[in-house]
């Protein structure tokens, strides 16, 4: 366990959720549900989806909490709290006024699941962040490290300039304490 | 390439390099600011008189149609059509207290404009920079038209069309069309336009946003137009009137102005005019039609038309009133539009506040009654129970509230002090309290006051700039 490298640890992207630029976040939970029913190598789900852009490339990325971000309505509003930061607005002040505007937007009806299903996911994904990469043949230790310094959820492994899988964290997580409660059973 | 144009050239480029970091650009707007052939159209002129100290100083600028007053140094400058009004600034002895601090000034302050391009600007007030009080500076600036600079110390930054910045020093910051600032020192900020924002920290936060889609209307910028818009299109059609008063060296004087009110000459007056005692009439305002009672006070770029202001009302720079009436006490701020119609009467009840920048433009007769304060858009009478609040009401705010467009935090009794004490030290300013010879103001030290003018090259290579003048008494 010790000699673990990235690749020993990672999905292979082609056994990935993944969807390419212009799908609705509604196909793309579709993706997810299918990738997910056909991945037995373990027993954690595949939490997010990898958005490509027509040649292949890994682009983004769609947690659920992004997904779940997406369907939150007014998104006009949210940006102009956001702006309202800069004109000496206390947190206490944006707090409050995020709550009003929840009040008003309802989530869960009709017309802004509707609404919301259309969106491309490039609407709202997530840009892969420089920290977020790591090579196939990394060890464990930089893996943790990059995990934990940028609260990933998954980083993309990489060959060279390609991306050829993701490294999970409950993958990551199940080896690492195997490791410590294995130690703790050896005399 | 003439002087004229290098020199615009290279002001554009000197706030261009402030404004880096926003990634903005003035070129598109500066462009067609000003045709050249206009700059060697028009003569400046400065006032005399005994109450202001005079110390004027132009060097390699053009000053095409703009007024001095008091003491103004002007470098590697382009004023078009500006007042640069000097006669609220502080004077050598003055104590200048700022939180724990106290200075006496140890000379007189000067307006200090370099490096900057000001179009139908007003220049107005005195530094609110506890930095520096004796000198109220303007530099790497362009200021689009109607723009106010009052109080306002600005180090690279541009102003769009309508543009207020009121008693705050800004430093690297794009203020957009239409938008009213006063915030005590702002840096690198860029405000959308028609954003409304009065913040004393600590004390209150006022803070308003007009619809992009609603203000394209009345006021809209865009790199590739000159500016229009309802306001524009309301200047431009009475730009004509202005003509006149500025081609004639002498004016018939009018005769129903009390000796306590001053009219200035540079005021358009059109027939049917009623002043009052105590009313003062500043210069670029226009009359028609109207009635100012009492200590009424119509200050530059003013409006007033078919309406009657009862007394002791203050109507800021660039506000415009039409077909209104307006109870005693009723302040309405910068560039504000109120525009009722023939049939459509707006009044406003006694002791209200108009904040600046509000537009109230109806087609059904409105009444605001007294004892209100009311922001920016309002069309009819939903429009005004969303943006206007009593000031009773407003009194009881302890902590924040949210109503309509409209973002407030801290005590809303200090934002109502604020404006009342302020409307009150305009009133004083400007003479509306005056009687039996005490609290003698702008309306009555105005009327001993009399102008000179100065030309611009017609020739060659400067056409359009100014000899270098240095004038003082």
């Amino acid at each position: 366990m010790d000699n673990f490298l990235v690749r020993d640890l990672m999905v292979p992207i082609s056994e990935y959720a993944t969807v390419v630029v212009g799908t609705s976040l509604i196909d793309a939970v579709k993706a997810l549900e299918q990738a997910q029913e056909t991945f037995t190598m373990s027993k954690y789900h595949h939490l997010a989806i990898l958005v490509l852009d027509e040649r292949g490339q890994v682009v983004g990325k769609i947690s659920q909490l992004l997904a779940l971000k997406a369907i939150e309505p007014e998104v006009t509003l949210k940006f102009e709290i956001e702006r309202l930061r800069e004109f000496n607005f206390s947190d206490a002040y944006l707090a409050q006024l995020r709550d009003l505007y929840r009040s008003h937007g309802k989530i869960m009806s009709k017309d802004s699941l509707r609404q919301a299903s259309v969106k491309k996911v490039e609407e709202f994904m997530q840009t892969p962040s420089p920290g977020e990469f790591v090579s196939e043949t990394s060890s464990l230790d930089t893996a943790i490290h990059r995990l934990v310094t940028g609260t990933h959820l998954s980083l993309l492994v990489t060959r060279g300039e390609k991306i050829v899988g993701i490294l999970r964290m409950p993958d990551v997580f199940a080896a690492v304490f195997h490791k410590m409660t294995a130690l703790e059973k050896a005399p | 390439m003439k002087e004229l144009e290098k020199l615009f050239n290279r002001i554009v480029q000197r706030v261009n390099i402030n404004l880096r970091e926003l990634n903005f650009d003035i070129s598109p707007f500066a462009d067609q600011l000003v045709p050249p052939d206009q700059m060697s159209k028009f003569y400046a002129f400065y006032g005399i008189t005994t109450d202001h100290p005079l110390d004027l100083h132009f060097e390699h600028s053009a000053l095409a149609g703009s007024y001095f007053l008091g003491k103004c140094r002007v470098r590697n400058s382009l004023l078009y059509k500006s007042d640069i009004r000097g006669d609220e600034l502080k004077r050598k002895d003055h104590t200048f207290t700022f939180n724990n601090f106290t200075l006496t000034l140890t000379r007189d302050e000067i307006i200090d404009i370099e490096d900057s391009a000001l179009v139908k600007t007003l220049v107005h007030n005195y530094s609110h920079d506890p930095e520096t009080h004796e000198k109220f500076f303007i530099k790497n600036t362009l200021a689009m038209d109607y723009a106010n600079i009052h109080g306002a110390p600005s180090d690279g930054c541009f102003l769009g069309p309508f543009a207020t910045v009121d008693l705050t020093t800004m430093r690297d910051c794009i203020i957009g069309a239409y938008s009213y600032i006063q915030a005590g020192e702002i840096y690198h900020l860029k405000v959308d336009p028609g954003t409304i924002w009065v913040n004393s920290p600590g004390n209150f936060n006022f803070f308003y946003k007009y619809l992009p889609e609603d203000l394209e209307r009345y006021v809209y910028l865009s790199p590739d137009k000159v500016p229009w818009g309802i306001l524009i299109d309301f200047i431009e059609e009475r730009k004509n009137q202005f003509q006149r008063v500025f081609d004639f060296v002498n004016l018939k004087a009018i005769k129903s102005v009390p000796e306590t009110a001053s009219l200035d000459r540079y005021a358009v007056i059109m027939p049917n005019i009623k002043i009052a005692d105590n009313v003062l009439i500043s210069q670029r305002a226009y009359l028609e039609n109207s009635i100012l009672g009492k200590g009424a006070n119509a200050q530059e770029n003013c409006f007033i038309i078919n309406s009657c202001l009862e007394g002791y009302n203050v109507t800021a720079h660039g506000a415009k009133i039409v077909e209104s009436d307006l109870g005693a006490n009723v302040f309405v701020g910068f560039n504000s539009f109120l525009h009722g119609k023939k049939g459509s009467r707006l009044q406003i009840g006694q002791d209200c506040i108009i904040m600046p920048h509000t537009i109230i433009d109806i087609d059904q007769p409105l009444e605001i009654p007294a004892g209100h304060l009311v922001w920016g858009l309002v069309r009819n009478m939903e429009d005004l129970l969303t943006n206007s609040m009593s000031l009773e009401e407003l009194n009881s705010v302890e902590s924040s509230f949210t109503k309509g467009r409209l973002h407030f935090e801290g005590k809303g009794a200090l934002l109502v002090k604020a404006f009342q004490d302020r409307i009150h030290h305009i009133l004083l300013a400007n003479g509306a309290f005056y009687e039996k010879g005490k609290n003698a103001g702008h309306a009555q030290r105005n009327q001993k006051l009399s102008l000179n003018t100065i030309q611009p090259f017609q020739f060659g290579e400067k056409e359009g700039m100014y000899p270098n003048i240095r004038i003082f008494p």
